[in-house]
């Protein structure tokens, strides 16, 4: 007899749905699976045959065939053995079907027929509720995820004999479903704060900045300065995420198999801090079937380099792509993958090998030396950071200074704002920070008066500005005039902007030290 | 072979060119031979005498004519000079030191000007420079410039460079004088200046073409860049500054030290402040070299000074004419401004924030807290004061007031 269920495999950062069908016909006792599958999808069989003794189902000395259509994608991971089994039991009449047309059935088996939960269930869930599918029997330790989508009737099931009572209708299990609208606002609290950090003013203002616009960050600088006690304390000031954005971010984390049991979706942008060891899959996503990398957890969040001169160059290199587009797309022999990778750069390094550059007095490094060790980064990579800043160390005074400092919640708040001015502007294109605008866009929403476009024509011959060096000024100026509460671009707004662009360690037309 | 020997110039190029034959060499043989064609003539035993063993082969490898017009040509075609003790061209002050070199290679117009410009002052001071250092040096420059007093230096980082830039700013006449061949360029980012300098002065050098530089060649370089002058000016030396040797080359001949005072404490200034200590002429501004020049009233009085001020007045006029004409071919970048802006004009928001800078460079966090005007405003403030040249980044982030 012949049957037919549905279940999901994810494909990159999105969910598909894959039919599983089965046959018990008279011949040989074999069990034979089809359907381009990858060895741990081959395995589901033998794990099926044992779970199902071990449930006390008693498998017939039949020929049992399974298809996981469509046939032309690779199928992977653990998740189609619920649905094998499920598929088995209704082909040989065991378990009758009933209404499985809307049903989509994900989870692994154990051997015991205990049902053990899988990565990639919201992407899946979410996918197969694009499609019409309006209920899901997913194992229970991944109800809380599957219930982050809307409107979904969720089962959850925990062995396989529940499973099967509960689709011949013996077992009733109370379904769930996710009505509430609303994102539940929980309040993030962050164990930093911005007020920790002594002096540094216009590092801080350049950090403002950069979260409230989305901008990407290179912080020059002595060791001790603050960098990465600074870049710590980002995520404190940053704009919260709204439910779309969580939603991303927490598919990303559901493949990857970094979700939290406790507290499913996403609330904290992500903040992303590789070891300069790093390699080139690891920080864009690789694989035989390709994981997210680096850049793609940190989507919609920050990816913090520091030490940017100790990576390796080809893995700054590779960023490149991912830092244009904000998704990075790789490509196998069976498919080409796509992952979102919208993150916000924030990258720290010393500005010579002694790490004291321009202090005379203690930097002891040639100019040659300083060159060398500079010329790691290439300009195509330092063209796409918007904000480049020289840090000085911090003064004896300024550590002492018991002076109020504001907090991150200060700062946010000003975020917050700028925010929603932006929110409000981009109401019906499909971007939320000044940093996306893109093409049309820049024109329909940056418009410049006569004297601040006389400055930047001056910039653009005086600095030796790329085209795109443009672009990301007026983004950048764009989100300074947003800070400012201001409805146009000023002429103040435009020269902070060009300040920040050229005013780290690489902009420097000659290595004199003062 | 007749071509070199009735030939003044081919034999001088000669004469210059053979291999492992420095200047001290070429003293001896001219001690014992007294002119250069009696050299290029002598018995291989007499010139055995002199050089010794090693030298000879390559000495008489050297006597072929076609290397020297090969020379010859390839100085033509990068319009390079060759001057020699005795050619109209070469500079009359360099015969008055001691060990004069037997010959210059010219780029630029310094035969027909630096025998014509009465005054001429050495810049110099090091590589590793401060920010204050090189604002003075520029300042200094740029005023004797103005002042028709040509300026030598030897196109090093720091100090150096701030003083042909000045000069240049200023359209003087300015020389540099290499420690390395006439087409290398030294330290290699300079390469803009260096076409500046050629353009509006001259370069020169005594090593031939592809010489690369050698730590060996410095020392020697210094005394043309002190001989070429009429006093030297340290800027800022340490201790065991390279810029010491040319004072030491300008005592020799004869020639006034200048040397700018600095903070006691500072690396970059213990050289100079021993100068002074030790009886250079202590300069806290320009003038205070013009009146060592040409007397307290140098304004009125002096002919010297007049003539020199027309002098520049003449050369700005050709050099501009020149530069119209490179215009076309050349961006120039340095010359840019001439003259200050005065400090008296400026809106009353520019003037909280000039008033926090000085020579010392502040961090722009710095400037933002004693003007108190919030970030925006002082950053746009500062960017307009850039803009009218009255404050300088020496650093990106780091503002010091332009004198």
């Amino acid at each position: 007899m012949f049957s037919k269920v549905i279940s999901s495999a994810v494909l990159g950062v999105d969910g598909t749905i894959i039919n599983v069908e089965a046959d018990v016909n008279d011949g040989l006792p074999m069990f034979t699976m089809v359907g381009y599958l990858s060895s741990s999808v081959k395995e589901a069989g033998e794990r099926v045959r044992t779970a199902l003794k071990n449930s006390g189902y008693h498998l017939p000395p039949k020929r049992v065939t399974i298809n996981l259509s469509p046939a032309d994608i690779r199928k992977d991971g653990s998740a189609f053995d619920l649905p094998i089994a499920i598929a088995v039991l209704i082909a040989m009449g065991i378990t009758p079907a009933i209404d499985m047309e809307k049903t989509v059935i994900i989870g692994e088996l154990g051997l015991n027929g205990e049902i053990k939960p899988v990565t990639g269930i919201l992407p899946m869930v979410h996918h197969c509720y694009r499609y019409g599918i309006t209920k899901c029997i997913v194992p229970i330790a991944n109800v809380q995820e599957a219930l982050l989508v809307r409107h979904m009737e969720v089962v959850g099931v925990s062995d396989l004999r529940e499973a099967s009572y509960y689709i011949q209708g013996i077992l009733q299990i109370e379904s769930k479903i996710n009505e509430n609208d609303e994102c539940i606002n929980e309040k993030i609290i962050h164990s930093i704060d911005f007020n920790e950090i002594s002096g540094q003013g216009i590092l801080k203002r350049g950090m403002e900045i950069a979260v409230a616009g989305f901008h990407n960050v290179l912080m020059t600088g002595a060791a001790g300065a603050g960098k990465s006690m600074l870049a710590k304390r980002l995520p404190t000031i940053m704009p919260e995420m709204s439910f779309e954005e969580s939603v991303e971010v927490t598919k990303i984390y559901s493949i990857a198999g970094l979700l939290d049991n406790k507290d499913v979706l996403v609330r904290k942008r992500p903040f992303r801090a590789p070891h300069h060891t790093i390699s080139n899959h690891a920080l864009v996503g690789g694989g035989m079937v390709p994981k997210p990398g680096e850049v793609s957890l940190a989507h919609n969040g920050v990816l913090f380099l520091d030490e940017l001169l100790e990576f390796d160059k080809s893995v700054l290199e590779v960023m490149r792509q991912p830092l244009e587009d904000r998704k990075i797309t790789i490509s196998r022999v069976h498919a080409a993958y796509s992952f979102p990778a919208d993150f916000m750069l924030v990258a720290a390094m010393n500005p010579c090998p002694c790490g004291y550059f321009p202090d005379m007095k203690k930097c002891s490094c040639s100019v040659n030396q300083i060159k060398r060790y500079q010329s790691k980064i290439s300009g195509p990579l330092l063209d796409r950071i918007d904000i480049n800043m020289e840090v000085k160390p911090v003064t004896c005074k300024e550590i002492f200074n018991d002076e109020k400092r504001e907090s991150s919640e200060d700062i946010r708040a000003r975020v917050q704002q700028a925010r929603m001015l932006q929110i409000k502007r981009y109401e019906n294109e499909n971007i939320f920070f000044n940093s996306q605008l893109e093409g049309k866009m820049l024109k329909k929403y940056i418009r410049l008066g006569e004297e601040e476009n006389k400055i930047l024509e001056k910039a653009f011959t005086e600095m030796d500005l790329s085209a795109r060096g443009v672009y990301r000024i007026l983004k950048l100026a764009r989100t300074i005039a947003d800070l400012a509460l201001s409805t146009e671009i000023k002429s103040e707004h435009l020269q902070e902007a060009l300040f920040y662009r050229n005013s780290g360690s690489f902009y420097y037309n000659n290595y004199d030290k003062i | 072979m007749k071509q070199l020997e009735n030939d003044e110039y081919m034999l001088n190029l000669w004469f210059c060119n053979i291999e492992g034959v420095g200047n001290v060499s070429r003293r001896k043989l001219l001690e014992a031979f007294h002119t250069i064609a009696n050299i290029y003539d002598a018995r291989e035993e007499l010139i055995k005498n002199v050089l010794g063993d090693k030298i000879i082969k390559a000495f008489y490898e050297s006597k072929n004519a076609n290397k020297v017009i090969e020379i010859s040509e390839r100085l033509n075609e990068r319009k390079i000079k060759f001057v020699y003790p005795g050619h109209e061209d070469y500079p009359k002050k360099l015969l008055n030191i001691y060990d004069y070199p037997m010959g210059l290679y010219v780029r630029g117009n310094l035969g027909n000007k630096i025998n014509e410009f009465n005054s001429s002052i050495a810049i110099v001071g090091s590589r590793v420079s401060s920010a204050y250092g090189r604002e003075i040096a520029n300042n200094f420059a740029r005023n004797l410039a103005m002042n028709g007093i040509s300026i030598i230096s030897g196109l090093a980082r720091g100090i150096d460079s701030a003083a042909h830039k000045g000069a240049l700013v200023a359209n003087g006449h300015t020389i540099a004088v290499l420690g390395c061949g006439i087409n290398v360029t030294y330290p290699k980012e300079n390469i803009e200046l260096f076409l500046e300098v050629e353009r509006n002065g001259a370069i020169i050098s005594e090593y031939g073409l592809d010489v690369s530089p050698n730590a060996g060649f410095f020392p020697c370089r210094n005394r043309i860049i002190s001989g070429l002058s009429d006093g030297v000016c340290v800027v800022e030396a340490k201790k065991k500054s390279g810029s010491l040797i040319t004072v030491d080359c300008a005592l020799e001949q004869g020639k006034q030290v200048y040397s700018v005072p600095g903070r006691l404490f500072d690396q970059n200034s213990e050289g100079t402040n021993n100068l002074i200590k030790q009886g250079a002429y202590c300069v806290c501004s320009y003038k205070d070299i013009l009146s060592d020049l040409f007397g307290e009233d140098y304004t009125k009085n002096k002919d010297i000074y007049i003539e020199n001020k027309e002098k520049y007045i003449e050369n700005k006029t050709e050099i501009k004419d020149n530069c119209e004409n490179d215009k076309k071919k050349y961006k120039s970048n340095i010359i840019k401004t001439e003259g200050n802006v005065n400090k008296n004009c400026l809106a009353p928001m520019e003037k909280m924030v000039y008033s926090c800078l000085s020579l010392e460079p502040t961090y722009i966090d710095d400037v933002i807290n004693m003007a108190g005007l919030g970030i925006t405003r002082t950053i746009s403030t500062l960017y307009m004061l850039e803009e009218k040249k009255v404050v300088k980044q020496p650093l990106k982030g780091y503002y010091i007031v332009a004198i």
